[in-house]
C-alpha cells in the first residue's frame, strides 16, 4: 500500500535489530510487514486492541497475558523494536547456535529464555514462583465452571506435588524447566518461517 | 586459544549465516592474533621445546595466518578471500530465495491451515498425509508415464495395426458402449491403460528405445522409490517420537501448561478445545481413581475373551463371504447375461464390508472396557486385519482366475501356431518358396489368447474405481446429506437433532487414513499390470483433496476430544511400509514364476518376464559385463553376500541394544536422584549411605535452628546433578534460597558449607543473565 516515509524500516535499524535479536534480514522484513498490517492506526506502534484483533490471541485463555508480555511496564504502545524484542524469544533455534561457546552471552531464543517467557505468563506477581493461587487462576480460565472448585484445588495441589522438588509448595523456575524437560519447546515456541 | 575457537566458530557461522561481516572489534582482535602468530613463526627456532611440538605449532600458526590474513585485507590471500566471501554470500542468498520459492510452491498450504485452525492438528495431519501421498504418486506417475506410456504412444505401432492392439471383430460393435467402457472392456481394454497393449519389440523407434526392459525396470523402480521415500519419512519422523518414556511423570503439570492448541483461531473450535481440556482433566482424575480401584479381574478377562472371539468370528465370516463371492464371480465370467449387480458384486461386497465392519467392531469393543487410547489401537489393528484378510482373499481368487486363463492359453496358443504354420505351408506351396509376408488378415480377426495380465489389471482398476465411488458416496450421504437433514429438519423435529442423536458427523481420521493406505497398496499391486492405474490414482488423490477439504469444513464438527497428532504419525507410516511389502510379494512372485502371455504385453514370447534383463545383458552390454554378471549371479558369491548382510544387521542390532541399555541406565540414575530429592523432602533421614556420610560432615546440627527448608541448599553434591539449567537461572533459584538461609541466625555454622552453592550463584555469566532477563520482562530501557 502507500509508503509512509516516517515508518519505513531503514537499513541501520534492520542491522541493529539483527544484532539484538538474531533474526535474519528477510525474517525482519517479513515481521515488519506483519507489524504494519496489524497497525491499523498507522502510527508506527501497536496498542492492545491491535493485538486483540488477532483471533488466535483473542480466544486464547492466556491471551491477555501474552499481549501484556509485549508491552513494557506501564506503557500502552509498543513500537517495532519492542515488538521484535519480544518476538526474539520465538526465533527458531538453529543447529549452529548449539555449537557456540557458552562464554558468549545467551541468545534470547535459547530454550531457557523461551521457558522463562512462558514462566512469566503464569507468575503474575513476579516473585519467580508459581503459587497455588496462580495455578488456580489459570485453571479457572482454562476450564471455567465445568469442574467443581474443590476438584480444581486438588488438580492444582497435584500439579504442585508433581513438579515441586524442594518442598516450598510452589513451582520455581528450575522446577518449571524440569517439568517441561521432555516437551519440545524449541519447536513449539518458534515462529515457523517458511524456509 | 579460546579466541581462536571463537574466530573459527564465527568463520563456520559465516558459512551458514548470511551477511555476517567482521565488526571493528573483531577485526582488531584478529589483527592482534595474526601478529602474534607471525611472531611465533619468526621465533619458533628459539623456543626451548621438542622438535615435534615446534613442528606442530609452526604448522598451526602458518595455517592460521594463511586463513585469516586474507580477511584483514593484507597478504597474498586477500583477493581470493574476498572473492570467496562474495561467492559464498551470493550462493547463500540464492539458496534462500530458492527455498522461499519452493515453499511458496507447496500446494494447498492455506487450505490445510484453515482445516488445522478449525479442527486442530490431528485432522490436519490426515490432509498432510494425503498431500504427501499425492506427491509420491505424482512421481510414480511421472516415471510410468514418461518411460513407458509415452514411448509406446509416440514410437510404437498405432492402434489397430497388430492383433494385440485391436478390439476383436465380434466385439467391435459394442466396443464403444458406455456400459462396456465402464467395465473397462472394449476400447478401454485395448489401450495404453493396460498391459496387453504394449508390443514386445525389443527396440522401437529411431532412438532404439528398449520398451520391454523399460517396462520391467519401471515396475521394479516403482517399488524401490516408494520404499526409499517411506523409510526416509519414517526416519525423519522418528526423531520427534522417541522420548515418551515416563509419561506418568508430569501428567497434570503438562495438562496444565501445554494443553492449549495455540493454532486454533476459530471461536467454535476454541469452545470445543475448552470442553476437551475439561474432559481430559476429568479423565485423568478418573484414571487416578481407577488405578486405586479394585477390579473384578475375572469378569473383565472373560468379557475381553468373548469380545475377541466375536471379532475373530466376524473377521472369519467376512473372509469366507469374500471367497464365496469371488467364486461366484468366476462362474459369472462365463455368462454374458449379467445384471449390473452381478457384474459388480465382488467390489460392492468388499466396499460394504469395509463400511459395516468397523462400527461393528467398535460396538463389540465396548465390552472390553479399555482405556480409549488402547481401544483406538485395537480398533485400528482389527480394521487393518479386516482389510488385509479381504485383500488377500481377493488376491487368491484372482490367482485362481489367472491359472484358469493360463490353461486356456495353452490350447489357444497351440491352435494359433498351428494356423500360422498352415498358412505359411500353403503360401510356399502356392508360390514356390518365396518369402511369405504377414498373413493379410484383419488384426481384429486373429484368434486371441486370454491375456491374463490385462485381466488382472482390469480387476484392480475396477476395484479402485468402485472404491473411489463408494468413498465419495459415503461422504456425500454420510456427511453432507446428514448435515443437511440435521440442519433443516431441526426446525420441525421433536428433539434437538444437532445435540442429540444424529448431530453432525466428526471426521473419522483413522478410517480415512487406513482407506488411503490400503488404496495405495492396491495401486502398488496393480501398477505393473495396468500402467494407467497410477494416473487414475493421481486424479483421485487430487480430487479427493479438494472434495474432502470442502466436506470437512462444510459438514463436520470438531472432535469432542481433540487429540494430538504427533505420536501416531509413524504408526501410519509403519502401516504403509507393511502394505508396501505385502503388495510387493504378489508382483514379484508373478514376475518370477508365471510365464507371460504369448500374444500380449511387452514380454510376450519369453519364457519368464525377467528374461528381458538377460537378453539385454547378452545383446546390449559389452561382453565382459555379461561374464561379470554371470559370476555375480553365482550362488557361491551370493550366499556370502547374504551372510555378510545378516551379520551387519546383527551387529547394528546389538549396538543399538547397547545404546538402549545405556539410555535406561541413565534414566534410572536420574530417577534415583529425583527420588532422593523427594525422600529428603518427606523425611529428613537419607536413604543413601553416601548422603548419610555427607550429613555427618556437617557441623553440629543442634546449633542450627529447626528449619528444614534451608537444608537442601547446604548439600552441594545433589545440587550438582539435577542442575541441568544454565548457571544463570540456577543461580537465580539458588540466590533466592540463599537469601532465605541468610535470614536465619547462626551464620558461623554455615561457614564452610555455604560457599559451594555461593559461587555458583555469583558466577560471572549469571550476573548478566538474570539481570538482562529480568529487565527484558519488565521492559528494557529503550536503546
Amino acid at each position: 500500500m502507500g509508503s509512509r516515509a516516517s515508518t519505513l524500516l531503514r537499513e541501520e535499524e534492520i542491522e541493529e535489530i539483527k544484532k539484538e535479536t538474531g533474526f535474519s534480514h528477510s525474517q525482519i522484513t517479513r515481521l515488519y510487514s506483519r507489524f504494519t498490517s496489524l497497525d491499523k492506526g498507522e502510527n508506527g506502534t501497536l496498542s492492545r486492541e491491535d493485538f486483540q484483533r488477532i483471533p488466535e490471541l483473542a480466544i486464547n485463555p492466556l491471551g491477555d497475558r501474552i499481549i501484556n508480555a509485549f508491552f513494557p511496564e506501564a506503557e500502552d504502545q509498543v513500537n517495532f523494536r519492542g515488538f521484535m524484542r519480544t518476538l526474539a524469544h520465538f526465533r527458531p533455534i538453529e543447529d549452529n547456535d548449539k555449537s557456540k561457546n557458552v562464554a558468549v552471552s545467551e541468545p534470547l531464543n535459547s530454550r531457557t529464555n523461551k521457558l522463562l517467557f512462558a514462566f512469566r505468563l503464569y507468575d503474575l506477581d513476579r516473585d519467580d514462583k508459581i503459587s497455588r493461587d496462580e495455578l488456580l487462576q489459570v485453571l479457572r480460565m482454562m476450564v471455567g465452571v465445568n469442574i467443581s472448585d474443590e476438584q480444581l484445588g486438588s488438580i492444582a495441589d497435584r500439579t504442585i506435588q508433581e513438579a515441586d522438588t524442594n518442598g516450598d509448595n510452589s513451582i520455581s523456575f528450575s522446577e518449571f524447566i524440569k517439568v517441561l524437560e521432555k516437551v519440545d519447546v524449541e519447536q513449539k515456541m518458534s515462529i515457523r518461517f517458511l524456509h | 586459544m579460546c579466541d581462536l575457537m571463537m574466530m573459527s566458530s564465527s568463520d563456520s557461522n559465516s558459512d551458514s549465516e548470511e551477511e555476517e561481516s567482521l565488526s571493528e572489534g573483531e577485526m582488531a582482535q584478529l589483527l592482534e592474533e595474526v601478529e602474534e602468530k607471525k611472531k611465533l613463526i619468526a621465533t619458533i627456532r628459539n623456543k626451548p621445546w621438542r622438535m615435534k611440538r615446534r613442528l606442530v605449532d609452526l604448522k598451526e600458526a602458518q595455517e592460521f595466518v594463511d586463513k585469516f590474513e586474507g580477511a584483514l585485507g593484507k597478504g597474498k590471500g586477500r583477493k581470493w578471500f574476498a572473492y570467496k566471501v562474495m561467492m559464498k554470500k551470493k550462493w547463500i542468498k540464492f539458496q534462500r530465495d530458492f527455498e522461499n520459492f519452493r515453499t511458496a510452491c507447496i500446494p494447498w498450504e492455506r487450505k490445510i491451515k484453515d482445516v488445522e485452525s478449525h479442527f486442530g492438528s490431528s485432522v490436519a495431519s490426515y490432509f498432510i498425509f494425503l498431500r504427501w501421498m499425492y506427491g509420491m504418486n505424482l512421481v510414480l506417475f511421472g516415471f510410468t508415464f514418461g518411460l513407458v506410456v509415452i514411448p509406446e504412444v509416440l514410437m510404437g505401432l498405432p492402434y489397430g495395426s497388430i492383433p494385440r492392439k485391436t478390439v476383436p471383430t465380434p466385439d467391435q460393435d459394442t466396443a464403444q458402449d458406455y456400459s462396456v467402457l465402464m467395465d473397462f472392456n472394449g476400447y478401454c481394454k485395448y489401450s495404453v491403460l493396460f498391459y496387453g497393449y504394449y508390443n514386445n519389440q525389443r527396440t522401437i523407434g529411431l532412438l532404439k528405445f528398449r520398451l520391454p526392459l523399460s517396462y520391467l525396470m519401471v515396475g521394479i523402480g516403482t517399488f524401490g522409490y516408494s520404499l526409499m521415500v517411506v523409510i526416509r519419512t519414517m526416519a525423519k519422523n522418528a526423531d520427534v517420537g522417541g522420548g515418551d518414556g515416563d509419561e506418568g511423570e508430569f501428567t497434570f503439570a503438562w495438562k496444565m501448561f501445554t494443553s492449549w492448541d495455540y493454532l486454533i483461531g476459530n471461536s467454535e473450535t476454541a469452545d470445543n478445545k475448552y470442553a476437551s481440556i475439561t474432559t481430559s482433566f476429568k479423565e485423568s482424575i478418573v484414571d487416578e481413581q481407577e488405578n486405586q480401584k479394585d477390579e473384578n479381574i475375572h469378569l473383565r478377562r472373560f468379557l475381553r475373551v468373548m469380545a475377541n472371539f466375536l471379532i475373530t468370528c466376524s473377521l472369519g465370516g467376512s473372509g469366507y463371504l469374500i471367497y464365496f463371492v469371488v467364486k461366484r464371480s468366476q462362474e459369472f465370467a462365463n455368462r454374458t447375461d449379467l445384471s449390473w449387480y452381478e457384474k459388480n458384486e465382488l467390489e460392492l461386497i468388499m466396499s460394504l464390508l469395509g463400511l459395516v465392519c468397523p462400527p461393528l467392531f467398535e460396538t463389540i469393543a465396548e465390552l472390553e472396557d479399555y482405556h480409549p487410547r488402547i481401544a483406538l489401537k485395537w480398533q485400528l489393528g482389527r480394521i487393518f486385519a479386516l482389510f488385509l484378510g479381504n485383500l488377500y482373499t481377493f488376491l487368491f481368487a484372482l490367482f485362481d482366475e489367472v491359472n484358469t486363463k493360463l490353461e486356456q492359453e495353452d490350447s489357444i496358443k497351440n491352435a494359433s501356431i498351428w494356423a500360422m504354420k498352415e498358412y505359411y505351408a500353403n503360401y510356399t506351396l502356392m508360390l514356390n518358396g518365396t518369402d511369405s509376408p504377414i498373413p493379410p488378415m484383419d488384426p481384429g480377426d486373429v484368434i486371441r489368447g486370454p491375456c491374463w495380465e490385462t485381466a488382472v489389471g482390469i480387476e484392480f482398476v475396477k476395484l479402485t474405481v468402485s472404491d473411489i465411488q463408494v468413498s465419495y458416496l459415503t461422504i456425500l450421504i454420510g456427511d453432507f446429506a446428514r448435515a443437511v437433514i440435521v440442519r433443516f429438519l431441526n426446525y420441525c423435529w421433536c428433539w434437538d437433532l444437532e445435540a442429540g442423536f444424529p448431530s453432525y458427523g466428526e471426521f473419522d481420521i483413522s478410517g480415512n487414513v487406513l482407506g488411503l493406505v490400503f488404496n495405495q497398496g492396491m495401486i502398488w499391486m496393480g501398477a505393473f499390470y495396468a500402467p494407467g492405474l497410477v494416473g487414475i490414482n493421481v486424479l483421485r488423490l487430487l480430487s479427493s483433496m479438494y472434495y474432502q477439504c470442502w466436506a470437512v469444513m462444510a459438514t463436520n464438527v470438531p472432535h469432542e476430544r481433540v487429540f494430538k497428532a504427533s505420536k501416531s504419525n509413524n504408526f501410519y507410516m509403519g502401516l504403509l511400509l507393511l502394505i508396501l511389502f505385502l503388495s510387493l510379494l504378489p508382483v514379484v512372485f508373478t514376475i518370477m514364476t508365471l510365464p507371460p502371455s504369448f500374444d500380449c504385453g511387452p514380454f510376450s514370447g519369453k519364457v519368464k518376464m525377467f528374461d528381458v534383463i538377460m537378453e539385454t545383458i547378452d545383446l546390449d552390454l559389452p561382453a565382459f559385463l555379461g561374464t561379470l554378471f554371470s559370476y555375480a549371479a553365482n550362488p557361491g558369491l551370493i550366499i556370502p553376500a547374504v551372510l555378510l548382510m545378516v551379520l551387519a544387521i546383527y551387529y547394528l542390532n546389538s549396538v543399538s541394544e547397547a545404546y538402549q541399555h545405556a539410555n535406561m541406565e541413565l534414566k534410572k540414575k536420574m530417577q534415583m536422584t529425583r527420588d532422593e530429592e523427594k525422600n529428603r523432602r518427606n523425611n529428613t533421614d537419607s536413604t543413601n549411605q553416601v548422603m548419610k556420610d555427607l550429613e555427618d560432615l556437617l557441623p553440629n546440627r543442634s546449633l542450627m535452628p529447626p528449619a528444614p527448608p534451608p537444608q537442601p541448599v547446604k548439600k552441594p553434591e545433589p545440587e550438582a546433578k539435577p542442575t541441568k539449567t544454565r548457571p544463570g537461572t540456577a543461580g537465580k533459584g539458588v540466590n533466592l534460597q540463599r537469601d532465605v538461609t541468610l535470614a536465619s541466625p547462626n551464620p558461623n555454622a554455615r561457614g564452610p558449607v555455604s560457599r559451594p552453592p555461593g559461587p555458583r550463584g555469583h558466577g560471572p555469566p549469571p550476573g548478566a543473565g538474570p539481570g538482562r532477563g529480568r529487565g527484558r520482562g519488565r521492559g528494557a530501557p529503550p536503546r
